[in-house]
């Protein structure tokens, strides 16, 4: 993992990618420029989960190179996350402070204040000391973008951030998402709504290898969710653009 | 009824009862992680594992301590690699638990004839600890508290959310290998006082019932190391009275903390959403 060269936020060439045997994912190129939304689209096993974690260098590049602009924030869908762990929000937006460096030291004052700003932002300061586990869906996500915005990363990788979140939540998201771009950071956001894609700069389509990347006038069409998702959807004919449901269950095995 | 006064009073008991202190503490400090990372199968795994290397030590006159931690760390890295090469980390560290206690039970009874030091091994003695054990002991103690002060917001955070933390930049993994070898020298300090085969008792009964009551995770060491000295103290009473291995008693007492702190905080938390993906380190 290194910093691109010529200022783009993340680049992927050729990269292929899997888990000991053949890839699950394979001949991904493009191109996020700073300030730039990506949404990846994708069915389940579509290889959206293994292109996050080669980015944030969990997993090593089986062929091809990807270059992301200094250490990116990633947000793993909430469901992963314990809610029995005894940890408040405050708590868990401090953990993003361990990317500063000091991971042996206690929080320090100005850690704490970045944490505070961070959850205020996120719209959580009135829980801030709330356990993690009790809060709401949407809340517990806004928590671990909080997390992400302390760690002050250029590039910020969601996997399903809006996935069973409240709307309240998912405009306060949205919202945030808007200021992070404007601020010059690049989102890399995998969803299941296609719908949503048309509200980002770019759309990533995946199945096992990249189906199609570009602007989402360009790439939303019917052939290409066909291509992408195959028969976990359904295309509504209204006679307008190309409008598609998925109708795949979440079993997030990890690709 | 004999007096708790002899618990001071008696030398032997009174090393027995330094050693379930300092048990105590490291029960407190390194089960509080083990919960959290949800280790509680390796640290059972872990200690009984070093079993086959206590009889070989037992026979031969070899340092206890040594042939323990050398079986332990070796198992420790064997449960690693075998998860690894994409062995589903409770399945490795099973397979190599069946594998470590057929080779103590065949090197004690076809071997060395161990006899009665095959009682001991596995379920501890208050008769017998020495300054050894005690040292060790107290060597896992520091190593634990000392280990907590570094790495302790490395080890919640990659518990917490290991992908999310591995983004972070930390040496999430190198926390998690010495994460590991903590268990397995605490395993090993525990087994001469509660037996290889109740080192949960110390370092997972008392921290299970410290999460129902915890909402933090110095809250959580706090009181995991509250419950695991009372039972270690409380434990070591009731093995004299009863003349008992001191293990069972405080497996016992560590059983029935956690059933009381379970129905008094009631299912709302007993059961508690325990959901996400089970982050094994191993």
């Amino acid at each position: 993992m290194t910093r691109t060269a010529d200022g783009a936020a993340i680049r992927a060439d050729g990269l292929a990618a899997g888990y000991g045997g053949e890839p699950v994912l394979r001949d991904v190129s493009f191109t996020a420029n700073r300030g730039q939304s990506v949404c990846v689209l994708g069915p389940n096993g579509g290889g959206k989960t293994t292109l996050f974690r080669v980015l944030i260098g969990e997993l090593r590049a089986a062929a091809g190179r990807v270059e992301v602009a200094g250490r990116p924030a990633y947000v793993a869908q909430t469901e992963r996350t314990r809610l029995d762990f005894p940890v408040t929000a405050l708590d868990v937006a401090l953990m993003g402070a361990l990317a500063r460096g000091r991971w042996w030291l206690p929080a320090g004052r100005t850690e704490r204040a970045a944490a505070h700003a961070a959850l205020e932002r996120m719209g959580l300061d009135a829980v801030a000391g709330t356990r993690f586990g009790e809060l709401s869906g949407g809340q517990r996500q806004r928590a671990l973008l909080a997390r992400a915005l302390v760690q002050d990363a250029e590039v910020l990788l969601l996997d399903e951030p809006l996935a069973g979140v409240d709307p309240v939540s998912a405009a306060l998201i949205g919202e945030v998402f808007g200021e992070l771009r404007s601020e010059g950071r690049a989102l890399l956001v995998s969803s299941h709504d296609v719908e949503s894609a048309r509200g980002f700069d770019l759309v990533l389509c995946l199945h096992g290898r990249q189906v199609c990347f570009g602007p989402p006038a360009a790439v939303l069409d019917r052939a290409t969710l066909q291509a992408t998702y195959g028969r976990e959807m359904i295309v509504l004919e209204d006679g307008g653009p190309a409008r598609a449901v998925t109708v795949q269950h979440h079993e997030h095995g990890g690709h | 009824m004999p007096s708790p006064l002899d618990l001071v009073d008696l030398p032997f008991l009174r090393d027995a009862l330094f050693e379930l202190v300092l048990l105590g503490v490291a029960g407190g400090v390194v089960g509080a992680w083990i919960v959290l990372r949800r280790l509680a199968f390796f640290s059972h795994a872990v200690g009984s594992a070093a079993f086959p290397g206590l009889v070989v030590a037992d026979a031969t006159g070899v340092s206890a301590a040594v042939a323990g931690l050398a079986v332990a760390l070796g198992y420790a890295g064997g449960v690693r690699r075998a998860s690894r090469a994409g062995r589903e980390p409770g399945e490795a560290t099973a397979l190599l638990l069946a594998a470590a206690l057929a080779l103590g039970v065949v090197l004690a009874s076809d071997v060395f004839e161990s006899g009665a030091a095959v009682d001991r091994l596995l379920f501890g003695t208050l008769l017998g600890l020495d300054a050894e054990d005690l040292a060790l002991s107290a060597a896992a103690t520091g190593l634990a508290v000392a280990a907590t002060l570094a790495f302790g917001r490395t080890w919640a955070a990659v518990a917490f959310d290991p992908d999310g933390t591995a983004a972070l930049g930390v040496p999430a993994k190198l926390a998690d290998f010495l994460l590991l070898a903590l268990v397995a020298v605490a395993a090993v300090a525990a087994i001469p006082a509660v037996g290889a085969l109740l080192v949960t008792a110390v370092y997972v009964l008392p921290a299970a019932a410290a999460l129902l009551l915890a909402d933090s995770v110095p809250g959580l060491i706090a009181w995991a190391l509250a419950l695991a000295l009372a039972e270690g103290v409380a434990g070591l009473y009731l093995a004299y009275w009863l003349d008992v291995p001191a293990g069972p008693p405080v497996a016992v007492l560590g059983g029935a903390a956690f059933a009381l702190v379970s129905v008094a905080r009631g299912p709302a938390r007993a059961g508690r959403r325990v959901r996400g993906p089970a982050p094994e380190a191993v």
